[in-house]
């Protein structure tokens, strides 16, 4: 290669007697490494609700369905992610999925589409309805809160608008061929061979699971993912450093918007129907899966595996606490305690690295 | 009489001895030079000493008895006052209520504006300051805003005052007026300790000094007068420092890569003429708020462009960005504002310096090859000598010097062939600043076009071949740089004084 750099120059910049300027302690103590705490966490407190009530482990009651939330909940927390990376929130994440799914009961109810056909027509809706928050973000400057905010509330009165125009019972009634299978089939019915997976595992979860690839895929491989992740941490230097900054706002609420529609047919095909409420549950955990694994609320740092952990953090937590016989407001009073001693934790940890000179991450 | 005393401070990170043993001793009604390369530990001796650091050794003594601060604001109720080398006001609020933000006076549990009015107005007059305590601080110029923290640091009854580079981002002018207050400071019994890389600073008003190196003190409240430059130099390297001396160089007849004529913008440049030849670096000086790097902003897009033609290679164009400048036109921008605009501090050094080319780089899908990312950039880390542990490194745990280095080696990495390079130098000590200025100097050497903006002027004379001075976003003239300190310090000065716009 041909820098400009010549020997003269080089020779002058080097400084053999300066000190290498290594991050004071060098390399993060285990401990303070956010997912491995929370893998811990994930797996001391499966074993302690296990021990406490045995029907914990119960492959299809429990096992089963929890994995299909925490699969669906990683995916929703995975579209929170995409708009954190650069620094934004999306607040109508759950009302987006609520749109798609819309555009994908029309497509199987009036167009006679398939499963998957109705899918991918939903993952478009989805990207596009995010893809248009983010140019509004991107062109006029407003904040990304406020945005989503109020795209939440268009999309909250307009979605029973054209339940009520096109469905008699606010719910779509025709289910492509292929759905209801896809709502129990579990790896016990991919079979090479004689080798088939645990039935404990649903074919669900494979959703969750290219999502996780795709988007890890993205932010750790790619020019469009480490542009995404500059911009975050700083849209000026960003700027400054030829990215197209606005394109990748757009961008990253574009992949925001689609993750949420994938996130949306995984609770229609868990539920079995596709009606105006999928996803009002989502906007919430969305932002936990992600703060829980290490994602900066501020932009700039993502981790895919520990939305996944924060996931099943919170799921596992639910559903543990589900079968020890605690009802519905106090199981919100626990959860809600239980995540604020996480992330005081997490907090405290890093205070505590940073005090002895470490670098958090 | 010795007001604050640091005695045998240590303070260890883990793996790295960052203060060895450090003393200061800062005597009521004198000014204190804290002197040292970057990464000697001054930064760190400073947060020792305000509390923000817990030291592992070592005792600090304010006003004859032993104290110990949790944290900032008991330093502060203490009376060490601290004016940091970053700003640090409160943009929404007014000049009144940042100096006074630690102890706000309230009436009945609600904020008193009249009180924050007299009250800001005594410390601003014990400034000599003509300021609006009710001006909202978002108006004030850098210099104003340096001596309204001072106004703050002061605000809390401080004896003690510590000043970190404060004259880092101002002109000299405006670092006269800080000086007189610091003297009058001086003259009313506090203790000031003064960190800068600017020597004739300290020079003109340190009393005794301390410089370290490598953490350690190698000399402890020596008086300054007994000093020449040089021995001070020489005790900050801890080498024998020669003056720099760079081969020499011609700039090759050719036509300008850049040119400028007429050339007005929104940001109120007007008539504005500037061209730049490959080999030539062209200097633009002026002071602060002359319009040199507004200037620089809008031929990169980020401010419009309203009259006049701008031609790169001889071709009209309207730069709409910088990734436009940079993709169809190679121009390059090395930014003032390095923390925040030049280097992304939470992002590793290695995506710091390939953010520039991953277009060159990407394969199908946007994929990024991690063997030729890093191959590319530990090409420039070994070339421009960046001092680091390992490319993954976050760029905000450098010194300014190495930050500076990544923030330049990017638009080298791409290849530009057009450089603007705005205050390369900015708190960046002796050695380090000799370096970048054989390297800028070489670049040009190589056949780039560099437009040269910096307020320093030893600087700009050692660089530069040509001067443009500006003032008031036009320009005043031009001065062929005869490289010799004397004339063409007057010329300039001269020029940015004179009446109307004539070429020298």
């Amino acid at each position: 290669m041909s820098a400009p750099v010549s020997e003269t120059a080089t020779a002058a910049l080097q400084e053999p007697d300066a000190p290498i300027e290594a991050p004071q302690g060098g390399r993060t103590p285990w401990w303070a490494n956010q997912r491995i705490g929370l893998l811990i966490l994930v797996v001391a407190l499966s074993a302690l609700f296990g021990v406490l009530r045995p029907a914990f482990f119960n492959q299809q009651l429990v096992v089963f369905p929890l994995l299909r939330d925490i699969a669906m909940f990683t995916v929703v927390g995975l579209a929170q992610l995409c708009v954190l990376s650069i620094g934004h929130m999306n607040l109508a994440v759950g009302r987006m999925a609520a749109f798609s799914m819309m555009i994908t009961g029309i497509s199987y109810d009036l167009w006679h589409f398939s499963l998957y056909a109705g899918l991918l027509v939903g993952l478009v809706a989805g990207a596009a309805i995010g893809a248009l928050a983010g140019w509004v973000i991107a062109r006029t400057g407003v904040n990304s809160f406020v945005v989503t905010l109020a795209l939440d509330f268009l999309l909250l009165g307009l979605i029973p608008l054209v339940y009520t125009a096109l469905t008699d019972n606010a719910a779509f009634v025709t289910k492509p061929p292929g759905m209801r299978e896809l709502r129990n089939y579990s790896l016990g019915d991919v079979c090479i061979g004689n080798l088939c997976g645990s039935p404990a595992v649903p074919q669900l979860t494979l959703f969750a699971v290219i999502a996780m690839a795709v988007v890890g895929w993205i932010y750790s491989r790619t020019k469009l993912g480490r542009e995404l992740l500059m911009t975050g941490t700083s849209v000026k230097a960003a700027e400054l450093s030829g990215i197209p900054t606005a394109r990748r706002v757009i961008t990253a609420h574009a992949m925001s918007g689609c993750l949420a529609a994938l996130a949306g047919f995984m609770l229609a095909v868990s539920t079995g129907s596709i009606k105006a409420t999928i996803g009002e549950e989502f906007m919430l955990p969305s932002f936990l899966g992600p703060i829980l694994g290490g994602t900066l609320l501020a932009g700039g740092f993502i981790s895919v595996w520990g939305t996944l952990l924060g996931a099943a953090l919170s799921s596992v937590i639910r559903k543990g606490l589900d079968l020890l016989g605690v009802g519905l407001e106090s199981l919100n009073i626990y959860l809600g305690l239980i995540l604020l001693v996480a992330l005081s934790t997490d907090r405290i940890r890093t205070v505590l690295s940073d005090r002895q000179g470490v670098r958090k991450r | 009489m010795t007001l604050f005393l640091a005695d045998k401070v240590d303070k260890l990170f883990p793996g790295v001895r960052a203060l060895d043993g450090v003393t200061l001793k800062l005597e009521a009604g004198s000014v204190h030079a804290l002197l040292g390369e970057n990464g000697a530990g001054k930064s760190t001796l400073i947060k020792v000493i305000t509390g923000l650091y817990k030291p592992d050794g070592g005792r600090l003594v304010l006003d004859g008895s032993e104290v110990q601060f949790g944290s900032p604001h008991e330093s502060a109720s203490a009376g060490i006052g601290v004016v940091h080398q970053e700003r640090n006001l409160i943009p929404g609020f007014t000049v009144g209520e940042n100096i006074l933000l630690q102890k706000l006076p309230t009436s009945r549990g609600l904020v008193d504006r009249s009180a924050i009015r007299t009250e800001a107005a005594r410390w601003l007059a014990e400034l000599d300051l003509d300021l609006d305590p009710d001006q909202p601080v978002t108006e004030l110029s850098v210099a104003q805003a340096q001596l309204v923290e001072i106004a703050k640091a002061l605000s809390v009854e401080s004896r003690v005052l510590l000043l970190d580079e404060p004259t880092a981002s101002i002109t000299p002018n405006e670092a006269e007026r800080l000086f007189r207050v610091v003297a009058k400071l001086k003259n009313d019994g506090r203790a000031v300790l003064f960190v800068s890389h600017k020597l004739e600073e300290v020079f003109q008003i340190c009393d005794t000094v301390t410089v370290l190196r490598d953490g350690a003190s190698v000399l402890e409240s020596g008086p300054l007068g007994d000093l020449t430059r040089d021995q001070v130099v020489d005790l900050m390297v801890g080498r024998v420092h020669e003056a720099l001396a760079l081969p020499p160089r011609t700039v090759p007849a050719a036509d300008p890569l850049l040119e400028l004529s007429g050339v007005g913008t929104a940001t109120g440049h007007a008539d504005v003429d500037l061209s730049v030849r490959p080999g030539e670096i062209v200097g633009l000086y002026g002071l602060v708020g002359a319009g040199r790097s507004e200037l620089a902003k809008a031929l990169l897009g980020l401010d419009r462009i309203t009259a006049g033609e701008v031609r790169v290679r001889g071709q009209a164009v309207r730069i709409r960005n910088v990734r436009d400048a940079l993709r169809n036109h190679k121009i390059g921008y090395v930014t003032e504002n390095r923390k925040e605009e030049g280097v992304f501090l939470e992002q590793s050094v290695s995506r710091n310096i390939a953010v520039t080319v991953w277009d060159r780089l990407r394969k199908a899908l946007g994929y990024v090859p991690a063997k030729a990312e890093a191959a590319m950039v530990a090409e420039y880390v070994e070339q421009l000598g960046i001092r680091i542990a390992s490319p993954a490194q976050l760029a905000g745990t450098l010194s300014g010097g190495n930050q500076q280095k990544v923030s330049l080696a990017k638009w080298l990495a791409a290849k530009t062939e057009i450089l603007i390079i705005d205050e390369p130098t900015v708190g960046i000590d002796v050695r380090t600043k000799d370096a970048f200025h054989t390297l800028i100097w070489d670049l040009a050497a190589n056949g780039l076009a560099i437009l040269l903006i910096t307020s320093d002027l030893p600087e700009m004379i050692t660089l530069a071949d040509r001067v443009v001075v500006m003032r008031d976003h036009r320009v005043q003239g031009e001065v062929l740089n005869d490289h010799d300190y004397d004339t063409m310090s007057q010329r300039v000065i001269r020029l940015i004084h004179a009446e109307g716009t004539t070429a020298a």
